[in-house]
């Protein structure tokens, strides 16, 4: 069966995906040549050929990037077999932990090797870590630092993800950091601190059975692969090796990756020459080249079919303006790439981008798909912001993550507001503003007046205790005022939670699932065909029962109420604050709003692509993390060195320039840069990345 | 509606067209999360679910080599786990499971297949193919339920037709390229609470071709539909322990799970497996 998807490859593709079976190859080249493609062709003609498709393993560094291999394989056309797998290495990891568990937990130096493990998800992981260093916050532990408590939470949780991708002893994340480190002495304090919270949390998780993304690559690495067991039935399960991206992945995949390829029958290695975008993650281009000394061919491919000839020359203009290289410009001229006008105020700008946008799909019929909008960081305002006027003009929009956060979601808040009001022992209280926008949200047809007409009157606080009165009590006139429909339906409510708590209290989740169902999502309530509260709810019992079954045990033990506690960490925005469901309904035929590296490693071009806030100086400084750092935690730095002002500088030059190169090596026709004198706080910013095209449309206008 | 480009097929997706068109349409269409309770009392259900999700890890683990005696420590402190493993044990000593460690048969255990069927492609996933000498193929299927079901129902399941069908047809890549006779094929249903009483199905190619022409069917009267609700089943006993009960006005509480049907073995739902998709997304 020929499964070629196009007959347009040039030779070389050709060539490539037709190699024997037995060949293995390396492959690298810029974004924009068609590796990937050749990676999914040669998927096709490996199982086109005879290899069961069960052999091949696609391993990339993050799940998006598998996407073009799983919708080749979900085609009509290709051949009938086994399935291949598309992981990640933490996803193969977890596999593995989970099937072979028995074997390792013991001597892994787990408490509780008979018992099984329990897998923690960032939100999880997060929860405990907070568990075991709120109390050391209280004895002066971080007393010099000026942060978000979740985020000093996740840079610990960091470090130690950081130990284990690289592979060094989490031991010596403190030392590593205190070595390099050249500012006021007092930061040394702070990195014993984050080292002393990293091997609490390590110590708790082997008294627990609990394993948290660093310790399940660790497992994975020093226990699994090291088992003959585990590693046989990993070459043997799959003889075919695809890998993709590599630069974005991490020097253990490297590692194993290099034990693995001389075992596996086939390999093709696939490396983007200019990237290694996910640096800050733990990327290592450096040690995945090295993979291409296993391979028997290498290819390197450089004609790109991406980018327009102006936007090659642009590209070659920009990275020479910001390296202040006056190397020869190319004869082309890059202006028609590029799209700019100058705004006062952040609004306009955003006016504007709508505008374009608006005019590129009705005029020149660019669909929305092939347009990006980009900036450094997304907040959510700005977000909001964007997709609010591109929803105005009926421009379908998706965004790298959900419009906002879980616990923010009118539904969630509902449905939390009524577990609290049917669980009083928990002695949290409702303010009426609660109450009254849960009624609103619970009942169709209330609206924000009758709502808090209602709740002035049936909500009360009896000895600390929360209450609803029956809708009987109030005055006629005043139920009129309601009407007797909505009162009908208030009071079906009311009973059915006065009668909930007769009962004892059963599991929040369980609470939660029995409300939705039972009342609001029944007709004449507000979650009754309102599919996306329906999503609204269903992730946040998802999230409750996840955390029930992870630290319900261990509340258990210390007589905390697992709903309580539930709530007061969503509260405090150590849970949901970023809950992704496993599927977001999100249309593909949509324009793409997100920070400029989430679309690099998503890894697909587009026409056009939209520049927010270039002034920002955010395009080239890494984000303030003082109890971390990505390039002195890696494999490249050497230990006794100091990382000075002069590295910073640097480093932020090559990963703009590496930005600049990625992103326009992804767009086929035009750049529009967003400019307004006054950023989104109202500041005034001249960062590197708009001096650079002040530099060159300056130099192109003087001729 | 017609399906998306590259939609995928299943025996749990069909088996729900077959049983309510809407629900479906909810689930594999729409992806339509809906959280009512599925059955009461509602952690007797989790822990079930549980129970049968780790089964079918142990049996895994024991057919990738991980020791027995380190498997048995592990379940330790579940009775109902411990006495699946014990009949299973026993089963595959002297039972009817015997056939799988006889003379180093070849055997693919949690293997997904998938094969075109018109524009479409259809997968199964097996819990085990076992290649005997004398070239017979073997599917087994463990079911944890509490009772035992009919043979009849059974033999009316999609599943029943569809995994023999798809290994006949995609199996090929298995068994060194040689292409599988249908009539060398035999589906097994393998009780834990019922060892000595599998249900076994043999297959022929006069099955494979209704089997086909079933399936084809199914998929394109799928693919050609248009309404905007699709058909909700007339049997309203299902919407007692379907979740989209109250979007469809068709109930409020959730079925007693001492009362399902015993053919009606609950699927465990997406949210209480391990989700690897989930945790596989975290980049710390």
């Amino acid at each position: 069966m020929a499964i070629l998807h196009s007959p347009q490859y040039s030779s070389d593709q050709t060539r490539i995906i037709k190699l024997p079976i037995g060949s293995k190859t390396f492959l690298e080249g810029p974004a924009g040549v068609g590796k990937t493609t050749i990676g999914v062709e040669r998927m096709l003609h490996l199982m086109d050929t005879g290899v069961s498709g069960n052999t091949i393993l696609v391993l990339v560094p993050q799940r998006t990037l598998g996407t073009p291999y799983i919708q080749a394989m979900n085609l009509p056309g290709v051949v009938a077999g086994g399935m291949v797998s598309v992981l990640t290495h933490s996803g193969l990891a977890q596999r593995m932990v989970d099937l072979f568990w028995p074997l390792v937990a013991g001597p892994a130096g787990f408490a509780r090797p008979e018992e099984q493990p329990v897998f923690l998800t960032l939100e999880t992981a997060q929860y405990y870590m907070a568990h075991l260093v709120r109390p050391l916050l209280g004895q002066g532990y971080f007393a010099s630092l000026t942060m978000d408590r979740n985020r000093l939470y996740s840079q610990i949780i960091d470090n130690l993800n950081k130990a284990a991708v690289v592979g060094f002893p989490c031991q010596e994340i403190g030392d590593r950091l205190k070595t390099a480190w050249s500012g006021e002495p007092g930061q040394s304090k702070v990195y014993e601190e984050a080292q002393a919270c990293a091997a609490l949390f390590r110590g708790y998780c082997l008294q627990n059975n609990l394993l948290d993304f660093s310790l399940q690559i660790e497992l994975f690495w020093q226990h699994l692969w090291k088992s003959e067991l585990c590693q046989q039935f990993l070459i043997r399960s799959f003889r075919h090796l695809i890998v993709d991206n590599i630069e974005e992945d991490v020097p253990i995949t490297h590692d194993l990756l290099a034990d693995w390829i001389p075992q596996a029958e086939s390999s093709l290695v696939i490396y983007d020459s200019q990237a290694g975008y996910r640096r800050f993650l733990g990327a290592d281009p450096v040690s995945a080249y090295h993979i291409k000394e296993l391979c028997d061919q290498n290819f390197s491919l450089t004609t790109s079919f991406v980018p327009s000839q102006e936007i090659q020359s642009l590209s070659v203009y920009l990275r020479g303006a910001l390296a202040r290289n006056p190397a020869p410009k190319p004869k082309i001229d890059p202006r028609p790439a590029i799209v700019h006008e100058t705004h006062t105020y952040y609004p306009q700008m955003l006016d504007w981008i709508a505008a374009q946008i608006s005019q590129l799909i009705d005029d020149e019929g660019i669909a929305p798909q092939n347009i990006a909008v980009l900036a450094p960081f997304l907040s959510d305002s700005l977000r909001f912001s964007i997709v609010n006027r591109l929803a105005n003009r009926g421009i379908p929009v998706k965004t790298h993550r959900p419009s906002r956060s879980l616990r923010e979601e009118p539904a969630t808040f509902c449905l939390v507001t009524f577990a609290v009001l049917a669980h009083p022992a928990w002695g949290i209280i409702p303010t009426k503003f609660d109450v009254a926008h849960s009624l609103m949200q619970a009942i169709a047809g209330m609206d924000l007046i009758r709502a808090k007409l209602l709740t002035d009157i049936v909500f009360r606080i009896r000895a600390g205790i929360p209450t609803l009165s029956p809708f009987e009590q109030i005055i006629p006139t005043t139920q009129e005022r309601i009407s007797y429909v909505l009162g009908e339906k208030y009071e079906r409510l009311r009973l059915w939670l006065a009668e909930y708590q007769q009962a004892s209290p059963g599991e929040l989740d369980h609470f939660i699932s029995r409300l939705f169902g039972e009342i609001l999502s029944q007709a004449g309530y507000g979650f009754h065909t309102d599919y996306d509260k329906g999503q609204v709810a269903a992730n946040l019992v998802d999230s409750i029962r996840k955390f029930r079954r992870v630290v319900g045990n261990t509340l258990l033990e210390t007589g905390v109420d697992m709903g309580k506690e539930y709530i007061q960490m969503l509260n405090d925005g150590v849970i949901a604050a970023q809950y992704m469901p496993a599927w977001k309904a999100q249309t593909e035929q949509a324009v793409f709003i997100a920070p400029a590296y989430t679309f690099l490693t998503n890894n697909y071009p587009v026409d056009v692509q939209f520049w927010l806030d270039i002034g920002n100086r955010s395009w080239s400084e890494r984000l303030y993390q003082p109890l971390t750092h990505p390039y002195v935690l890696s494999r490249n730095w050497p230990g006794d060195k100091t990382w000075t002002d002069s590295e910073e500088v640097e480093t932020g030059e090559q990963v703009l320039s590496s930005l600049v190169y990625g992103l326009l090596n992804r767009c086929r026709k035009r750049i529009y840069l967003g400019l307004s004198e006054y950023n989104e706080q109202g500041y005034e910013q001249r960062g590197p990345l708009l001096q650079a095209f002040h530099h060159i449309l300056q130099g192109l206008a003087e001729g | 509606m017609s399906l998306p480009r590259g939609f995928i097929f299943s025996q749990s997706s069909l088996q729900d067209y077959v049983d309510c068109q809407r629900r479906f349409q909810l689930r594999y269409l729409l992806h339509q999360k809906w959280p009512a309770v599925e059955a009461e009392p509602y952690l007797e259900n989790e822990r079930r679910i549980d129970q049968g999700s780790k089964f079918h890890q142990i049996v895994h683990q024991h057919l990738v080599g991980v020791p027995e005696n380190e498997i048995k420590i592990s379940i330790a402190n579940d009775e109902v786990l411990e006495a699946w493993w014990n009949n299973y044990l026993h089963s595959i000593r002297d039972g009817v499971l015997a056939s799988i460690q006889l003379d180093n048969n070849p055997h693919f255990e949690e293997l997904t297949l998938s094969a075109p069927v018109g524009d479409f492609r259809v997968l199964a996933k097996y819990d085990l193919l076992l290649c005997q000498t004398d070239g017979k193929w073997l599917i087994f299927d463990w079911k944890t339920s509490e009772n035992h079901p009919k043979r009849k129902w059974l033999a009316n399941r999609l599943q029943t037709h569809i995994y023999p069908y798809i290994l006949s047809k995609a199996g090929a890549c298995l068994g060194g390229g040689e292409a599988i006779d249908p009539d060398l094929v035999e589906m097994i249903y393998w009780f834990t609470n019922f060892p000595e009483q599998p249900e076994r199905f043999s297959y022929n190619q006069a099955s494979y071709n209704d089997d086909l022409r079933t399936i084809s069917s199914l998929i394109a009267a799928i693919d050609q539909k248009t309404e905007a609700i699709f058909p909700l089943t007339p049997d309203t006993r299902r919407c007692l322990y379907c979740t989209y009960r109250s979007l469809c006005n068709r109930g409020v509480e959730a079925g007693d799970i001492h009362h399902l049907e015993e053919w009606l073995e609950p699927d465990a739902p997406d949210e209480l497996r391990i989700d690897f998709d989930q945790i596989g997304e975290i980049e710390f």
